[in-house]
């Protein structure tokens, strides 16, 4: 948003009827640390991401917490999120055993869509998960889970099998062998990453470009009559993609631990 | 051609690029949701599993013109 506004600060508007940033990278750029501890840099990302692991904490803490008899509804509020995950994510993609995976697929349910509603957060207006470091880390400890679960579980037969596919006529096994193994080893987390990534990254440019343009135009109401009434409809429409953008928040979130469910589950029944 | 030029050249190469990207999948998310209202319209009481299902076939198709999107800003 100060990007934005600073390159359009930068022109004249009286003049100018487009007013380009030089570069939209800029919008990308890591800000000045504001402390740092020997290589650790924080920035107002990382703040970030401490204040939603905090907010995940206390909300399973203060909402899970013992010695109520009858609980609060805040406290029946998370225990219907958590029961949504460990029943119908784990349990129900998985089977029986998805009850082990439970906690974690919680994790990154509870913290990505905290994550994501940083985005429409008045005053935050950030999703962290917006940075690649944060999806790329969580696809690969999901990577790690699933290859680590197929090999524990069917032994060497988990590699054998997908690159020498025996269901498929043997002239084309070497072909459906080397598709599998590129789309489970290497594309399987990348597209996990990047689709959160990706996401998140589309919503907050839109709003960011809707909104803050149409607050530009607005706010040069003095200077030309015309660009105020440009400028509003880009406003009004930046604030109906406000509330979808809540969607895709939550939905991304429930996405991205239904597919790493998904992908755990391929690995513990490969038959299927 | 000078490199400004040719750097504007290349964005709007990139646009075009990721405009074609979008086609398919946009297609290709139609008809998974529209089979799965029919699915949901026909059996009310599978919906719940349908409905997984769609997620799972909209994040699967959706990830193409995800990469176009990323690909964009890259080139």
């Amino acid at each position: 948003m100060e990007s934005v506004i600073l390159a359009a600060s930068e022109c004249d508007v009286s003049e100018e009827i487009i007013c380009a940033p030089k570069d939209v990278l800029e919008l990308f750029f890591f800000e000045e640390a504001l402390f740092s501890i020997g290589e650790f840099h924080f920035t107002r990302t990382v703040f970030l991401i401490f204040l939603a692991m905090f907010i995940v904490l206390g909300l399973l803490y203060f909402g899970l917490r013992k010695g109520e008899k009858v609980p609060s509804k805040f406290g029946a509020a998370i225990e219907a999120l958590v029961t949504f995950v460990k029943e119908d994510i784990a349990i129900g993609i998985i089977g029986p055993e998805g009850v082990k995976y439970a906690p974690y697929l919680l994790a990154v349910f509870m913290f990505v869509i905290i994550g994501n509603l940083f985005e429409v957060t008045p005053l935050i207006n950030f999703p962290i998960t917006s940075r690649m470091a944060i999806p790329l880390f969580i696809s690969l400890v999901t990577w790690v889970i699933f290859v680590f679960v197929g090999f524990k579980k069917n032994g060497i037969r988990y590699l054998t099998d997908l690159i020498w596919p025996k269901s498929v006529p043997i002239a084309l096994r070497w072909l459906v062998g080397i598709i599998e193994f590129v789309s489970t080893f290497l594309l399987r987390p990348v597209t996990l990453a990047v689709r959160l990534f990706a996401n998140l990254v589309a919503g907050h440019l839109m709003l960011t470009l809707l909104l803050a343009s149409g607050w530009i135009f607005i706010s040069s109401v003095g200077d030309i009559g015309l660009r105020a009434v440009i400028g509003l409809p880009w406003f009004i429409f930046g604030l109906g993609i406000y509330v979808f953008e809540i969607v895709v928040a939550v939905l991304q979130a429930y996405i991205i631990t239904l597919l790493s469910a998904v992908y755990v589950q391929t690995s513990v029944h490969p038959e299927h | 051609m000078t490199p400004e030029a040719a750097d504007v050249l290349k964005g709007a190469i990139a646009l075009v690029g990721y405009g074609l990207a979008a086609v398919g999948p946009g297609i290709g998310i139609g008809i998974v949701v529209g089979n799965a209202i029919q699915a949901m319209a026909r059996q009310p009481e599978a919906a719940g599993m349908a409905r997984t299902t769609m997620f799972l076939g909209i994040a699967f198709t959706e990830a193409l013109a995800l990469i176009g999107f990323v690909l964009f800003f890259i080139a």
